[in-house]
């Protein structure tokens, strides 16, 4: 993954597309996370699916600036079928929503992993932050 | 209908710095003491994707490959979860719609504090 310049979240408009992502979770990757998370279920040759969605949200986190105070307020997570580790995948997002209400500016993120036969996971993740000078 | 058994985790400082390296997500509320205590939540808390995982498990653990392959989660996060927490995830009634069970989720902690809401759903069987 690599570093991109990042856009504060509250300045982030409604359609705007970011930039694609090419990435791979290796078996050392996926048991990291499978131990940090304390999940000893097996999930054999697949990768566990939300943590494909936790490293895209990481790498996606690469082009958002977040102010202090900002808030993960919701995560949707749809599976569409299992990568392995090692597969190469593609992740593509956008915002899809963007509001202010109260002081905050609400943002939901909408994102797709795909691998090599298609589509892996989509994922929606919607995030509360401050607005610039506390108005909204 | 498939029953989906409960899981309880403790999740600590150390969990929650092993989550920050194995998914990227190093913002400092979760990782800062000094940082964290200066804002509103007075301390590190943790990923609500660390929480979250703790449904996909119970989920996994019930439905085996179907809820790799066809399983999907909705939830909000209600509140944050604390260094030394022992979070429960648990499933509610089940619903059968449309080929896919439905059942109501949550992540509560010891103190019965509501973490996370939402709903998980897999193909029937």
């Amino acid at each position: 993954m690599s570093s991109r310049s990042a856009i504060p979240v509250t300045s982030l408009p409604k359609g705007h597309a970011f930039a694609r992502v090419r990435f791979t979770i290796d078996r050392a990757q996926a048991a990291a996370y499978l131990e940090a998370t304390g999940d000893t279920t097996d999930y054999g040759d697949a990768l566990p699916p939300l943590a494909v969605v936790a490293l895209a949200l990481g790498a996606l986190q690469e082009q958002i600036a977040l102010p202090e105070g900002a808030l993960h307020t919701g995560q949707e997570v749809e599976h569409r079928m299992p990568a392995t580790a090692g597969e190469a995948l593609e992740l593509r997002g956008q915002v899809a929503m963007r509001s202010e209400r109260q002081g905050f500016v609400i943002t939901a993120l909408d994102y797709t992993v795909s691998g090599v036969h298609g589509d892996v996971v989509t994922a929606r993740t919607t995030i509360m932050a401050p607005a610039p000078g506390g108005g909204a | 209908m498939i029953r989906v058994p409960a899981v309880a985790r403790e999740i600590d400082q150390a969990r929650i710095d092993a989550y920050a390296r194995a998914s990227g997500d190093a913002n400092p509320i979760h990782i800062d003491a000094a940082f964290a205590a200066a804002t509103s939540f007075g301390g590190t808390i943790a990923h609500g994707m660390l929480v979250m995982a703790l449904l996909a498990e119970m989920m996994h653990a019930a439905h085996g490959e179907a809820w790799v392959r066809t399983g999907a989660l909705k939830v909000r996060f209600k509140a944050p979860t604390r260094p030394g927490d022992t979070v429960t995830a648990s499933a509610g009634e089940p619903r059968q719609a449309a080929g896919r069970i439905d059942y109501p989720v949550q992540c509560a902690n010891q103190r019965g504090e509501v973490l996370i809401e939402g709903r998980a759903t897999v193909a029937a069987p």
